[in-house]
C-alpha cells in the first residue's frame, strides 16, 4: 500500500498548523516607528508639495485613504481565515478593508484589474513571515508614504509580517520599489503592540458635508 | 511498524483539522457571496418589492414618514447621504449589488464589502454585549453571535440608526437579530433578518434574503464616492429649503 495520498493528506493540516496566528487588534506606540529617509529621484523630490496637497484635499473630501497610510492608523483588526486562504485587515476608518489573498492566487491580471487605494495583494508564509505582494495601486486617496515619495500606479510593495517578542508584537517591514519616485527600494519598519484583550472595532467616521470641519482643514489655523 | 505510522499520521491529520482549522464543528461561510435577481424584480431594489413583507409600523411612524413624502414631492430634498458620501450603516451593503465578503476564525467573523462603510466585526469569544451606558452606538452596532448547529445566530445592539428592507427603521433602540445558514449544497447563504423596536414596530420585521457564492478567484473592487464631483450629486439640484 502506497502512503503518499496519506502523506498529503496529512500535510495540507500540518502547513497550516505551522502558520502564525496574527489575528488580532494591533496597535502603534510612540516608539513603534522606523522610518528613514527615502532616495527619492529628483522628480519625485519636486513632487512633495503637490503630494501634500493632494493627502490634504482626500482628507478634506473622505477620500478613500488606501496603503501605507491606513496601516498607520491603528488600532486595526488583522483576520486571518481559519481555511487559510485570506487574510482580511480592517480599519477604524471606514472604507475598502485590505485583501490578502493566501490561497495561491497570482495577481489579477493588471490589463483589467482596476487600480485601487489598497491595490491588489497577495501573500504566502515563508516559515514564520506572511509575506505580502501588493501591485495595482491607483492615486486614489492619500499617497504619501513614510520617509518621502508617493504611491503610484508603479510602485510594488512588499510586506513581511511576524510575530517578535512572544507575540505580543507584531513586525512589519514595508519596501517600496518604484522607478518613477525610488532611486533604492525604501524599508522601513512598523512594530505594533497587541491591543488590550476586549478591544473592540471603533468607527472614526468622516462627513464631507460638516462645513465646522472644512474651514478647521482648509482655513488658516487659529479660526 | 507501517500500521502504527499510519494510526499516528491520522492521529495528527485529526487534531490539524479540528483544532487548528476548526471545521469540524463551525460551518465555513467565508468567501464572496453576491445577490442576484431570482424573481424578476427588475433591478436590486425592486427585487424587496417581491421578498420583503412591509414592516408592520407604528401609527405615529407612519404618519411621519407621510409627511416626509409629501416634502420630498413638493421638492424639498430630504436625504443628502449620497451627494456628501455619506458612511453608509448596516444593513445597506447587504442589499447592493456588490459581492461582500465573510472571514471567519474561531474568534471572529468579519463581513467585508466596497462600499463607504465600515467593515462589520462578530465577535464569537463569548462577550456580551456591553453595558448600554458604555455602548458606542455606530453605523453597524455592537455585533456578537455563536452557532446553533449549521447556523450562525447574530445580535445585534447599538446602532446609530438608518433603514431597513420593507420600509422599516432603525434607531438607538433597535434590536436585530440575524440567523446565516448555508443551503443549496453551499451553494448559498440565507440569511433571515429580524428587527425589533417598541419606538417603530408594531411586531418584529422579518424577511429573509438570499446570497449565491461567487465564483473562486473572485476578488474586492474599491467603490469611489466623490464629495467634490458635482456629478456626485447626479440629477439632483438642491432646491431652495424652506
Amino acid at each position: 500500500m502506497t502512503m503518499k495520498p496519506l502523506l498529503l493528506l496529512v500535510a495540507a493540516p500540518l502547513a497550516f498548523a505551522q502558520t502564525p496566528d496574527i489575528s488580532g487588534f494591533w496597535e502603534l506606540h510612540f516608539d513603534s516607528r522606523n522610518v528613514p529617509e527615502a532616495s527619492l529621484t529628483p522628480d519625485a523630490a519636486k513632487m512633495v508639495r503637490e503630494q501634500r496637497a493632494h493627502d490634504a484635499h482626500a482628507i478634506r473630501w473622505c477620500y478613500n485613504f488606501g496603503v501605507p497610510f491606513l496601516m498607520g492608523m491603528t488600532p486595526f483588526d488583522v483576520i486571518q481565515n481559519s481555511s487559510g486562504k485570506e487574510v482580511a485587515i480592517t480599519f477604524p476608518y471606514r472604507g475598502p478593508s485590505r485583501h490578502v489573498y493566501t490561497d495561491g492566487r497570482k495577481h489579477v491580471n493588471p490589463d483589467v484589474f482596476d487600480p485601487s487605494s489598497s491595490g491588489d495583494s497577495v501573500g504566502h508564509w515563508e516559515g514564520n513571515t506572511l509575506v505580502v505582494d501588493t501591485i495595482g495601486f491607483s492615486d486614489e486617496g492619500i499617497i504619501g508614504i513614510p520617509g518621502g515619495g508617493q504611491r503610484s500606479s508603479t510602485s510594488h510593495l512588499v510586506e513581511r509580517y511576524r510575530l517578535v517578542k512572544g507575540g505580543q508584537q507584531l513586525s512589519v517591514t514595508f519596501t517600496w520599489e518604484d522607478p518613477k519616485v525610488f532611486t533604492k527600494p525604501h524599508t522601513y519598519e512598523f512594530r505594533y503592540f497587541r491591543a488590550p484583550k476586549g478591544t473592540e472595532a471603533r468607527e472614526y467616521d468622516c462627513n464631507a458635508s460638516d462645513e465646522e470641519r472644512a474651514k478647521f482643514l482648509t482655513g488658516p489655523p487659529g479660526q | 511498524m507501517e500500521r502504527f505510522l499510519l494510526l499516528t499520521l491520522a492521529g495528527v491529520a485529526f487534531f490539524g483539522t479540528c483544532v487548528l482549522g476548526q471545521t469540524s464543528k463551525a460551518p465555513d461561510f467565508s468567501g464572496y457571496w453576491e445577490r442576484h435577481d431570482d424573481v424578476g424584480g427588475g433591478s436590486f431594489g425592486g427585487i424587496f418589492d417581491k421578498i420583503v413583507p412591509k414592516a408592520e409600523l407604528k401609527p405615529e411612524v407612519i404618519e411621519e414618514n407621510r409627511r416626509t413624502a409629501a416634502r420630498q414631492a413638493a421638492g424639498d430634498v430630504v436625504a443628502f447621504g449620497s451627494k456628501w458620501c455619506l458612511t453608509l450603516s448596516y444593513p445597506f451593503f447587504m442589499q447592493h449589488s456588490a459581492a461582500w465578503s465573510i472571514v471567519q476564525n474561531e474568534k471572529e467573523i468579519v463581513q467585508v464589502h466596497e462600499v463607504h462603510a465600515f467593515a462589520r466585526h462578530i465577535y464569537m469569544d463569548g462577550r456580551p454585549h456591553p453595558p448600554a451606558a458604555l455602548l458606542n452606538p455606530s453605523t453597524t452596532g455592537h455585533s456578537i453571535g455563536h452557532f446553533e448547529d449549521d447556523t450562525l445566530v447574530v445580535d445585534t445592539v447599538g446602532f446609530i440608526g438608518g433603514n431597513t428592507p420593507g420600509g422599516g427603521k432603525i434607531g438607538p433602540g433597535t434590536h436585530l437579530t440575524e440567523r446565516f445558514r448555508v443551503v443549496d449544497g453551499g451553494k448559498k447563504l440565507a440569511v433571515n433578518f429580524t428587527w425589533s423596536d417598541p419606538a417603530y414596530y408594531v411586531k418584529p420585521h422579518t424577511y429573509t434574503l438570499e446570497y449565491y457564492r461567487s465564483e473562486p478567484g473572485t476578488y474586492a473592487y474599491e467603490e469611489y464616492c466623490h464629495a467634490d464631483d458635482p456629478k456626485q450629486s447626479g440629477s439632483v439640484v438642491p432646491p431652495a429649503q424652506k
